[in-house]
């Protein structure tokens, strides 16, 4: 690989653009290639296999050919709402997965800068703020504040949207309330049984990062089922 | 878990040249049976056999680092590889787990 293409590489994964590396296996040539285009050269005749290898998510090397294709994909968009302690440690957890992490906290004094240096917090209510996130059925929520005004409206606009995983904090007397404030908002049974509370896996921890391992250990669980 | 934008070892290497070493990446392009690391993992040698990250659990990381190794000795650009199953002998390098992996190694110029 020649250092030109591992720098360009590098910029495309820090600006999260999604691309493939192919690679002549025979030859050692490489080259990127960006989703919707047509590659040049050696490799121009596979486009219809690299963009199989993207539909599926997959690297691999492309069938009767000595060419290697590895897709790098946008990652999922994890939406935490409570910049708390918790929230912190599940950064921290996030960075090494495939995660986008944004926090919605409307009180200022959680939300700040400081506390969450190189993530996107949004300090306002959660109905504004999802205004600012484009969300959509691969996007996973989860709510961390157990304080209804804070966490409702978040839970209503992931159900409505379809998340992929939505999960809430809270003891079981504090779900089974959530549960019930759900129900006379109109949600039907099915939608309210399909979000995680208490939130996470028993793991018997009760420390912030323990809590946090957790949650992220069956969020990572329930990624994999999609 | 699908590759991840955060996964330093491209960086890594990066990091490397930039500190004048001769870098050699390695990839796993292949994967049969029950292999440990799936086929994208990566792992990076220098040509004083310093290594990070891994193409299988610990098994064949040593047998790499030497193939990396002889690709700077002797100024190939790369070379693929593949591992099976080990036998019996223990010092025969191989998986353990009884996977089968190809790893391309190449270097960075």
């Amino acid at each position: 690989m020649k250092l030109k293409t591992l720098e360009e590489i590098l910029k495309k994964k820090s600006s999260k653009t999604e691309f493939a590396i192919l690679t002549n296996l025979e030859n050692g040539n490489s080259e990127i290639y960006m989703p919707g285009t047509s590659p040049e050269g050696e490799f121009s005749k596979y486009t219809n296999e690299i963009e199989k290898f993207f539909k599926s998510k997959k690297n691999g090397v492309i069938e009767n050919s000595e060419i290697f294709v590895e897709t790098y994909i946008k990652p999922i968009k994890v939406i935490i709402v409570g910049a708390v302690h918790i929230a912190q440690y599940l950064v921290d957890f996030a960075k090494s997965l495939n995660f986008e992490i944004s926090i919605i906290d409307p009180r200022g004094y959680f939300a700040s800068e400081q506390r969450f240096p190189d993530i996107k917090v949004i300090n306002k209510w959660p109905k504004e703020a999802f205004e600012e996130i484009e969300t959509n059925s691969n996007t996973a929520l989860i709510a961390l504040t157990h304080d209804p005004k804070i966490d409702d409206p978040a839970l209503q606009f992931a159900l409505k949207n379809k998340f992929y995983y939505i999960g809430a904090l809270g003891s079981k007397k504090t779900h089974e309330n959530r549960c019930q404030r759900l129900s006379e908002a109109g949600f039907t049974n099915d939608e309210i049984n399909s979000i995680h509370g208490p939130i996470g896996i028993k793991l018997g921890g009760k420390s912030a990062p323990e809590i946090a391992l957790s949650i992220i250990a069956q969020l990572v669980s329930e990624t994999y089922k999609k | 878990m699908k590759n991840s934008f955060d996964e330093k070892i491209l960086d890594e290497a990066q990091d490397w040249i930039k500190a004048n070493q001769k870098v050699v990446l390695a990839t796993v392009i292949q994967t049969w049976g029950s292999s440990p690391r799936q086929v994208g993992s990566r792992m990076i040698v220098n040509e004083k056999g310093d290594f990070s990250g891994s193409v299988s659990g610990g098994c064949v990381e040593s047998a790499v680092v030497s193939e990396c190794l002889s690709l700077i000795k002797d100024k190939k650009p790369c070379k693929k590889i593949e591992f099976k199953v080990s036998n019996e002998s223990a010092w025969e390098v191989g998986l353990a787990c009884g996977g089968e992996i190809a790893v391309y190694i190449e270097q960075i110029h």
